[in-house]
């Protein structure tokens, strides 16, 4: 029993690093843009994509799908940014975010253009069995998602609070209008701040299509709806929260699983969700800036 | 107008009548054009080949519904008595189909089947052991 | 008259009917100035709740669109009560995780009764077959779908009647500026409970007719998809008239499936097409400026 408890939270801190970096990214461009990106899912999707015809057509090696994945993923998430979010800076949040629910189609239809079939073999990073520490068993695809994670975190934070790059997002956070006066270039800071959670994205979505050695055009609204869940459950607009945020939504659906089955998983974490949303303990909207959430 | 009117002011003391059930099956090919397939329709009436009945096919998608339009099409008597012919030209990509098929003539029925289209062709769709949503 | 044309025209305009029941009941909740990614649970509802009288107890089909009816505004109404505080991203993704949970309460249904020899029911995610009492009473499907666009024509005219009324301008003065309505002595809450119990006895009357032009049902049919489709048409239409969300399903699904050419490629036409149109409309094809324009030239 004891070891069931520790094993389902291993595996639910391991796809919580999965949703963490999701969340990490929509919370990177929600909390700089403030706008909802509704194809950042779509677009790591498509990455996955790019990767797995690429491996199909080429049979390359894991390091070059890898770059193949965040390079399409940047790419993609530069043409959301070009046509939906740089026209609506000073405009209307809604209309960016229904324009990025037109690219969303738009992207679910080039997948499955690219590659028709309902689901392709990714390949796995490491063909061997799990890694076991006594009862506990730990996949190398864990491992490496764990791992991600660990290192993407204090990379974000050392960018935000430790380079001048991290003060301007800061500046543009929390003052855009003084951002812009002290001659910040804020169009700029968000072509960048995109490109990072486009990469992030990508990274995350390399590793969680390796974990299920497979893709799927569902790859796109699966990543959309656990980077959401996640992001707001830490509390919407806190990176830390983001994070933390991933985490516990990964163990809680690993318990969840356990103890009630797949479909009472999901509708614990929504009911969570929704259950918090309508009593809005302050932690939650404690780090949203003054500006409101729309 | 008036006449559906008529019909529902009729039908509110009724119940809907027992009709006797068609069954049917599909056996589709891959006609190597994207989302084209030859299928041939197997239609059975109390366990007895149902021949000389008016077929029209179409589909949806269950994951889409009501987007996709796939243009109906008349099905053709085939080589033996309760089979039927008729290409399908599916909207936009393989995977779960809902095949639509309208019987007039003899017979007035409507019958949904579920398919799974590939490139190989089509199989039944078993609900069983569906796989996690990723 | 060939059978293939009509047939597939009939169909077309039928799916278009159907989905302007859930775009015009995210734009009435839109009006209130609330962005709900949920509707598609209040269609489910009424697909399910009208599915199962008709289909297991016997019940006409227009005693069924009541009861239907009745269930979408109790659903929504309920869930209305706790999201009344939210706003903007807030109440999204609270009637998006309402959605997603009715969506799984209807893959955790099982309710089957024998009639006539029959096993009918919902049976979880195998879904909900022969619904078949419109099939039944001998409606075509031409004439069905006269039904069904007289009425959809109802509702509208019902939104033109409050879009001038009193009620209309209460409405847009929630959407647009909660405080000062609530200062006017409007009671915000009553209102918003108001919209929410119309916009899910809407979107369920879309739901009950859809369930009766399939003939199946399946949870699947009920996801995000189609909710965010039904609010996007809303938006793209354009805010201004019910007109509007109904110019939105009218773009997607009809002028494009009738534009075969772009074959595989219809749905990066469309979506190209809508984000560059926002650039030059943001608020969508009808919005205020362009109705208030068109109603001061024709009147």
């Amino acid at each position: 029993m004891l070891v069931d408890l520790v094993q389902n939270t291993l595996d639910g801190l391991t796809f919580g690093a999965g949703y963490a970096l999701l969340a990490l990214g929509f919370t990177l461009i929600f909390g700089v843009l403030r706008r909802v990106n509704l194809s950042y899912g779509p677009s790591i999707m498509l990455g996955c994509y790019a990767a797995t015809w690429v491996s199909l057509a080429f049979h390359s090696n894991l390091f070059f799908l890898l770059i193949v994945t965040v390079a399409a993923t940047i790419l993609a998430g530069a043409y959301v940014e070009r046509l939906c979010f740089a026209p609506h800076r000073g405009g209307s949040a809604i209309a960016a975010m229904v324009a990025s629910f037109a690219l969303w189609m738009q992207f679910e239809e080039l997948a499955t253009v690219l590659l028709p079939r309902h689901l392709y073999s990714f390949p796995a990073l490491y063909q061997g069995g799990p890694l076991t520490f006594g009862p506990l068993f730990l996949r190398l695809e864990a491992l490496a998602m764990l791992a991600t994670a660990a290192i993407v975190c204090p990379l974000m934070w050392w960018t935000l609070y430790r380079t001048r790059f991290g003060l301007a997002v800061r500046a543009v956070v929390s003052q855009p209008v003084a951002a812009e006066l002290a001659g910040i270039g804020v169009a700029r800071i968000f072509v960048l701040v995109f490109a990072l959670a486009s990469a992030i994205g990508g990274l995350a979505g390399y590793l969680i299509a390796a974990s299920h050695e497979q893709v799927t055009p569902m790859l796109g609204m699966w990543s959309t709806l656990k980077g959401l869940l996640a992001m707001m459950l830490g509390g919407l607009g806190s990176l830390p929260g983001a994070v933390l945020g991933g985490l516990a939504l990964g163990v809680l659906e690993a318990h969840s699983q356990w103890f009630f089955g797949p479909q009472m998983r999901d509708l614990i974490a929504y009911l969570l969700l929704f259950v918090l949303l309508a009593v809005n303990p302050r932690w939650m909207s404690a780090w949203t800036t003054t500006r409101s959430a729309s | 107008m008036a006449k559906v009117a008529l019909f529902l002011m009729l039908s509110l003391c009724s119940l809907p009548s027992l009709a006797q059930r068609v069954q049917g099956d599909l056996a589709c090919t891959f006609t190597g054009t994207d989302f084209v397939y030859d299928c041939v329709i197997g239609l059975k009436r109390s366990g007895a080949p149902l021949a000389g009945a008016s077929v029209t096919v179409s589909a949806d998608m269950p994951s889409h519904p009501m987007v996709h339009n796939v243009r109906p099409v008349k099905a053709k008597p085939g080589k033996n008595p309760g089979e039927y012919l008729a290409r399908l030209a599916l909207d936009v990509h393989f995977g779960e189909w809902a095949v639509k098929l309208r019987l007039a003539g003899p017979v007035r029925d409507q019958l949904i089947l579920h398919y799974d289209f590939d490139e190989k062709g089509a199989r039944p769709v078993t609900r069983g052991g569906r796989p996690p949503r990723k | 008259m060939d059978v293939r044309v009509d047939d597939y025209t009939i169909g077309v305009l039928t799916n278009v009917a159907l989905f302007s029941f859930v775009a015009l009941s995210a734009y009435l909740l839109l009006l209130a100035g609330e962005m709900s990614f949920g509707q598609q649970a209040f269609f489910g509802v009424g697909a399910y709740a009208g599915g199962m009288l008709t289909a297991m107890f016997g019940w006409p089909l227009p005693a069924a669109m009541l009861a239907a009816m009745a269930a979408g505004a109790a659903a929504q109404f309920l869930v209305g009560l706790p999201t009344l505080r939210m706003r903007g991203l807030y109440f999204a993704m609270a009637t998006l995780a309402a959605a997603e949970m009715a969506r799984i309460l209807f893959e955790l249904l099982h309710f089957q009764r024998t009639v006539d020899g029959d096993t009918v029911g919902p049976d979880g995610t195998q879904g909900f077959r022969s619904i078949r009492w419109v099939f039944e009473a001998g409606i075509e499907p031409a004439e069905y779908l006269a039904l069904i666009v007289t009425l959809l024509a109802f509702v509208i005219a019902g939104f033109g009647l409050v879009e001038r009324s009193r009620l209309g301008a209460t409405l847009r003065m929630i959407g647009e500026d909660p405080e000062l309505a609530a200062s006017l002595g409007i009671d915000v809450d009553r209102v918003k409970l108001g919209v929410a119990a119309a916009a899910g006895a809407l979107a369920a009357l879309g739901g009950v007719l859809y369930a009766h032009h399939n003939t199946y049902i399946e949870p699947r049919n009920f996801d995000i998809m189609l909710g965010v489709h039904s609010l996007v048409y809303a938006l793209i239409g354009g805010l201004g008239t019910a007109a509007g969300p109904l110019l939105g399903v009218l773009l997607d699904i009809g002028a494009l499936e009738g534009s075969r050419v772009f074959e595989s490629y219809r749905m990066t036409v469309f979506g190209g097409l809508v984000a560059v149109l926002l650039i030059f409309r943001p608020r969508g094809l009808l919005d205020e400026r362009v109705v208030h324009w068109l109603r001061s030239r024709f009147s």
